[in-house]
């Protein structure tokens, strides 16, 4: 059986079977005041219903407006691929380009060179003269490499005389 | 449809949206669990008086109801997809938005250090017992409806979480018993002994206010 309190409960709200209204009929008169709750509960109720506190939300579109900001905030942002535009000064261009200049560097030597590759593996000569030219029109300019010695002679024809501050030092 | 307002003679409709036009809350509710932001805002619109009113009835403070309402409506679009239709998207968000209320009055109760003793005065009264002598006011004496509700505010504040749920939820919300018992998670009898107190407490606290309007 059910405590009173929630057979009084039920009773308030017309919650109670036909069987049970009967059963708990019976206890009333242990409770005589009994009536005189119920009407006060539901006073009270119609009270509350009557008056609703609020209807209406203050600053209706602000709410909004602050609901979806904290939504976007919320939200995982979507990874944003970013497509670089090509920078020859970025890491991988300087890598291709190094690259680039290496094979044609390559190229170069072995196709200009005299002698080519061959002959550096004889020479101790870090440096070669690959082409040589005069300002003087009067003067001609060329170079003969010795392999025997591993020296180049530089010889200049139509020069009248070496400046002194070109002459070599002993 | 109106699961949530099943009693005729309750006044407070529960599931009418603030705003009824436009495509149905399942075409929104859709919409919203692909990500469509200006969908759940329609449904933001169409349920923010209802929301809002039904957590000031819980928190009876503005403020406190606005940013509460927010946070309901921010978990109700973050467990949005958890939505499957099994009931009315007012009952499912109802639901969020009660917890939400109950767990803000519960936080408020420990940090502040607030006990809510619902049997206060109720000790020496037998439960079919009149709560409190009966007052005649003049006219002029009558009280406004700004007093009212004000009275009602205060009221309802000295109700603990639990009592206060379930009287909002029954007598303004107009929630049946295993709805409430459903929200609560706990027993019928549960939901109906809360009642009793609850009730008893405010007709307590309120007897002269209802005897003169």
């Amino acid at each position: 059986m059910k405590p009173f309190e929630e057979q009084f409960t039920a009773w308030v709200d017309g919650k109670l079977t036909d069987a049970e209204l009967a059963e708990f009929e019976k206890q009333l008169a242990e409770h005589p005041e009994a009536m005189a709750d119920r009407n006060d509960a539901l006073k009270l109720g119609r009270l509350l219903r009557a008056h609703p506190p609020v209807s209406e939300i203050p600053n209706p579109d602000f709410f909004n407006h602050q609901l979806l900001q904290r939504i976007e905030a919320e939200m995982p942002k979507p990874r944003v691929v970013e497509k670089k535009q090509w920078s020859f000064w970025s890491i991988p261009g300087l890598a291709w380009a190094g690259a680039a200049s290496l094979i044609v560097a390559g190229a170069l030597f072995a196709t200009m060179i005299p002698g080519g590759p061959k002959h550096l593996e004889t020479s101790t000569y870090f440096a070669q003269v690959v082409e040589n030219w005069s300002t003087d029109p009067n003067v001609t300019a060329s170079t003969v490499y010795d392999p025997k010695d591993q020296m180049t002679v530089v010889w200049l024809d139509g020069l009248d005389y070496i400046p002194a501050t070109y002459a070599l030092n002993k | 449809m109106n699961e949530l307002r099943p009693d005729p003679s309750n006044t407070v409709p529960t599931e009418t949206p603030d705003t009824a036009t436009g495509p149905d809350d399942l075409e929104l509710v859709a919409r919203s669990q692909a990500g469509d932001t200006s969908a759940f805002n329609e449904l933001v619109i169409r349920y923010r008086n209802r929301a809002y009113a039904m957590i000031y009835n819980m928190v009876r403070n503005e403020q406190d109801a606005w940013d509460l309402a927010q946070d309901g409506f921010l978990k109700a679009w973050k467990s949005i997809n958890r939505f499957r239709g099994q009931s009315s998207f007012y009952t499912w968000l109802y639901r969020i938005l009660m917890n939400v209320a109950i767990d803000s009055l519960r936080k408020k109760q420990i940090e502040g250090g607030q006990e809510f003793d619902d049997q206060i005065g109720l000790h020496n009264i037998a439960p079919g017992a009149a709560t409190a002598p009966k007052s005649e006011m003049e006219p002029a004496e009558r009280i406004s409806d700004k007093e009212i509700r004000q009275r009602i505010d205060e009221a309802i504040a000295k109700l603990s979480p639990e009592h206060r749920t379930a009287i909002v939820m029954r007598e303004i919300d107009g929630l049946e018993y295993t709805e409430i018992a459903e929200q609560m998670g706990c027993s019928l009898g549960t939901v109906m002994s809360r009642l009793f107190y609850a009730r008893k407490k405010l007709q307590a606290l309120l007897k002269d206010v209802y005897e003169t309007i």
